[in-house]
């Protein structure tokens, strides 16, 4: 919660240091609650949707469960076909969901504390949404000092809440479908914007730093205007990444000698 | 029912997703990075963020940049919760106003 910042150092350390596994997922659930406002009617626009195109109620739910990738789900179901056209699918696919690459290389440093079998079933549950919310906790506890920094049980938490509600509500839409409307009207797709502006300042280090930022903003922003497609994503994450790879701190890579990874 | 078709494709579609899920996880794990690395990793984050919402920056409709606009300036101050009601509301009237 932003309010634990304001709280003194001790008494915050103390609060996290006891704070049981079980605690810390209830934490992470408990995050999650605003973010579903932009998930919910999304997952019933998609359900919706998946109906449209042929698929069955029983088929909506193994797709959001076995994938569960939002905006994938959406690019794949604008191209579903009986039958299914596979490569198309699966190349779409790779490209919208490309960004989790970046997010869980981003995540992996603080993972060292724990095993493999545990990380890889643990990744499958991983959205954007989960993966923001758990790197601000991650943050907030490398500033209070508590280790490990990461909390698998604050990410499960946070993780679960948005796997249920996702299946839940696309298989709730497959079966409702058309007595829905767009949740455009209800300004209900804002929800995410929201979510990531909110995120944004949590990793807000200064406005040198925010640079790669800036250009990631603006190369998506004028791929998407000149390209049809999700190309814009991965067009501007990579034009964010090499900004950042060319204005990181040379001198502290220099003080560090030898370069590793 | 579960059409045999359907299936291949769900199916293959979450494998892709699976590995982008845990491909930079087995990329980098077991390798110690330097300062420099750890910079841009730290910077990737937000880099991929607003790509994900830059369309709306972009908007053609004026109710959405002011809606957007005033999101940015809940989000500076306020929390989620209260930013995502700020966001929601304010896009749902301005929409329907100025529609």
């Amino acid at each position: 919660m932003p309010t634990a910042k304001k709280r003194s150092r001790a008494g915050a350390r103390h609060l996290s240091d006891h704070a049981t596994p079980w605690a810390q997922c209830c934490a992470g659930a408990l995050a999650s609650v605003p973010v579903l406002f932009g998930i919910i009617p999304f997952g019933l626009v998609l359900g919706a949707q998946a109906a449209q195109k042929g698929l069955t109620p029983l088929e909506v739910p193994l797709l959001t469960g076995l994938n569960f990738a939002g905006g994938s789900e959406f690019a794949a179901l604008g191209l579903w076909a009986a039958p299914p056209p596979l490569l198309l699918i699966m190349a779409v696919t790779f490209l919208v969901n490309s960004r989790m690459l970046v997010m869980g290389a981003a995540m992996t440093p603080f993972l060292q504390h724990l095993p493999k079998r545990k990380v890889l079933p643990s990744l499958f549950l991983m959205t954007d949404a989960s993966w923001a919310l758990s790197m601000a906790d991650t943050r907030r506890r490398v500033q209070l000092g508590v280790e490990p920094a990461f909390s698998l049980a604050y990410y499960l938490g946070s993780s679960l809440v948005f796997y249920v509600a996702w299946i839940g509500c696309t298989a709730l839409g497959a079966i409702l479908g058309p007595l829905l409307g767009h949740p455009e009207t209800y300004g209900l797709d804002m929800a995410f914007p929201a979510v990531f502006l909110v995120m944004l300042k949590g990793m807000w280090r200064g406005a040198r730093r925010a640079v790669p930022w800036l250009v990631s903003l603006l190369a998506a922003a004028i791929t998407y205007k000149l390209t049809p497609g999700a190309w814009y994503v991965a067009t501007g994450a990579v034009a964010g990444i090499a900004t950042a790879i060319m204005s990181a701190p040379v001198a502290s890579a220099a003080k560090s000698g030898t370069p590793t990874g | 029912m579960i059409d045999s078709a359907n299936l291949l494709a769900i199916v293959l579609m979450a494998s892709v997703t699976y590995l982008t899920r845990i491909g930079g996880y087995i990329l980098l794990r077991n390798r110690s990075l330097s300062p420099r690395a750890m910079a841009v990793l730290e910077a990737a984050p937000g880099c991929v963020l607003l790509a994900v919402i830059a369309p709306v920056f972009v908007s053609d409709k004026p109710s959405d940049l002011i809606a957007l606009a005033l999101t940015v300036i809940a989000a500076t101050r306020l929390s989620l919760l209260p930013t995502v009601i700020v966001g929601v509301s304010s896009a749902a009237l301005l929409r329907y106003v100025m529609a």
